[in-house]
Formats: C-alpha cells, sequence, structure tokens
C-alpha cells in the first residue's frame, strides 16, 4: 500500500528527557564496545571518551563538565520519528520497515541536568517504485529555550 | 587540544569497530531503541532479513566517534549525515575510513566511508561538519 502524502504535517510531542550522568556513560560505552552498566559492565567505561564520564579530564576540557556524545540525542530526538513510525494512523508495515537516512545539525553541547523537549513533524511522504519513503524532521530545545539538535529521520518500508 | 591550523584538507583518519553478537542489545539499552528487528534474530527474519541487525543509530554513533577522535573533541561537531546503503549484522566489522575535504575558517568539513568485512558500503554519503575554532 502506498504512504498516503495526506500525513505531511502530522505533528508529535512535545516530548520532554531529563538529561542523567549515568545515561550519558552508558550511552558512550555503549558505543565504543562496552557493557553499559554498573554490574558486570563497569571495568568497561574506560573505553568511553573521557569527556563523557566524571573525572578530571570533563572537568578540565573547553567545556567545563561532562558533555554528552552529540549521537546520544537519539535517547531524546528519536521519539516522534519511533511514534511516527508506529502510528496507527499512518499503517506502517514496521517488520519491513528500517532507518534509511539521517541528518543530525547541533548548535551546541548537551550536558547532565539539561530537560530537553522534542517536537517532531512528517516533512513528506512518498513512494518510489516498491518502497515507500517517510521523513520526520525534529527540534530540541533545552530549559532555557535554545535550539540544542535538529534531525532529520528518514524510514524507508518495503512493499 | 588541535588547533584550528593543525586541520588541513587531505587529513585521514581511520576507526574500526565490531557488531558482536550483544552490541545491538547493548546499543538498545543504552539509546531506548528496542525495535525486536535489532534484538530478535527470529522477528527479524520474518521482516525478511538475514537476522538481528545493529542499530542505523549506532553505525552512526561509531561514524561520529571516528569523526570526533579525527576533530579531538566530540564537542566539535556539528552536522553529520549518512544514508544506510547495507543492514549492519552480528560479527560484522566496520572500517571507517574518513578524508578531510574543506577547511573554510573555523569549520571543518570530512568526507567518510563505511565498509564492512567483506568491503561492502555499510553507509554511503556520509560526511560531517565540525566547528574547530
Amino acid at each position: 500500500m502506498a504512504i498516503d502524502r495526506r500525513h505531511v504535517g502530522r505533528r508529535y510531542g512535545p516530548y520532554r528527557y531529563a538529561v542523567g550522568e549515568e545515561k550519558i556513560a552508558d550511552f558512550a560505552v555503549a558505543a565504543a564496545g562496552g557493557t553499559p552498566g554498573r554490574v558486570f559492565g563497569a571495568a568497561s567505561r574506560a573505553l568511553a571518551h573521557p569527556f563523557h564520564l566524571d573525572g578530571e579530564q570533563a572537568r578540565t576540557s573547553p567545556h567545563g563538565s561532562i558533555i554528552a556524545p552529540p549521537m546520544f540525542a537519539v535517547a531524546f530526538a528519536m521519539q516522534p520519528f519511533s511514534d511516527a513510525c508506529a502510528d496507527p494512523a499512518l499503517g506502517l508495515d514496521l517488520l519491513h520497515l528500517v532507518h534509511g537516512e539521517q541528518e543530525f545539525v547541533w548548535h551546541g553541547v548537551i550536558r547532565p541536568g539539561d530537560v530537553m523537549e522534542t517536537v517532531g513533524e512528517v516533512a513528506e511522504a512518498y513512494s518510489k517504485g516498491p518502497l515507500d519513503f517517510l521523513v520526520v524532521k525534529t527540534t530540541s530545545t533545552d530549559q532555557r529555550g535554545r535550539v540544542v539538535v535538529e534531525g532529520t529521520w528518514t524510514a524507508v518500508i518495503r512493499g | 587540544m588541535k588547533a584550528q591550523r593543525e586541520f588541513h584538507v587531505g587529513d585521514t583518519f581511520r576507526l574500526e569497530r565490531t557488531c558482536d553478537r550483544y552490541r545491538p542489545i547493548y546499543y538498545a539499552a543504552a539509546s531506548g531503541d528496542f525495535n525486536p528487528i535489532h534484538i530478535d534474530p527470529e522477528v527479524a527474519r520474518m521482516g525478511g532479513l538475514p537476522g538481528n541487525i545493529l542499530q542505523g543509530m549506532c553505525t552512526m554513533a561509531w561514524l561520529a566517534d571516528a569523526c570526533g577522535a579525527y576533530f579531538d573533541d566530540p564537542g566539535r561537531l556539528r552536522r553529520l549525515r549518512a544514508r544506510f546503503s547495507r543492514p549492519v549484522l552480528v560479527n560484522d566489522v566496520v572500517t571507517f575510513e574518513g578524508r578531510c575535504v574543506a577547511v573554510e575558517g573555523p569549520v571543518v568539513r570530512v568526507e567518510v566511508s563505511a565498509r564492512n568485512q567483506k568491503g561492502e558500503e555499510v553507509l554511503k554519503g556520509a560526511s560531517a561538519e565540525a566547528l574547530v575554532g
């Protein structure tokens, strides 16, 4: 079934997310090849970049505190995209849906204690041959009202 | 930290990361993306995939790590894009090879290839931009 263009403009959010120091560490460790958490994974924390962990190097870095890996934005900014993909109104076949393309623009760093609010909107919905494409744009704003990260998320659904 | 004048067109960098059996699960725990096609091989096969596949956002996090290491500070990254041209499967080893293509004042741009152990591209059109000044 071809995706319906009338979904363009459909909105999701706002979603609130409070950024935590341990979640930042878990993300950095998991991406770097370690095991997240404080149980069996604690030793592998050393694999993460020191700017993402509590310690001297984060405190004396140009950022002056722990910063999140830029891709940590996924933890909060993906929600409008995943909600759109699973939205019964769109009726997409999740089993045949993959993440096809992604772009992020960061306007600043993300720190523990930040409270992010993310909104998203279906920007495009179109078919190309047997494939359907859904493009969702998201904007994540911090507690001071500054836009920190913008995302363009493209799902591809095989018909 | 690496200064603006130390970035040059033609600089190269490289990073290798492995999708071990638990990586999609660990990444799910860290990111919140528990879509079953990433953690359950049976569900993935029902969708026509050869097995559970790594979250594209994890491959992109590896890409960000590769670029962040070259930029000498993960906090300098300002823009990142990629197309996921082939799924990353359990036991795949992905090699990222980047090249600096532009230095315009404090803005540094790189292009990156990402290939699995068979030499197949898992990302296309991957590029990044950083503010290093």
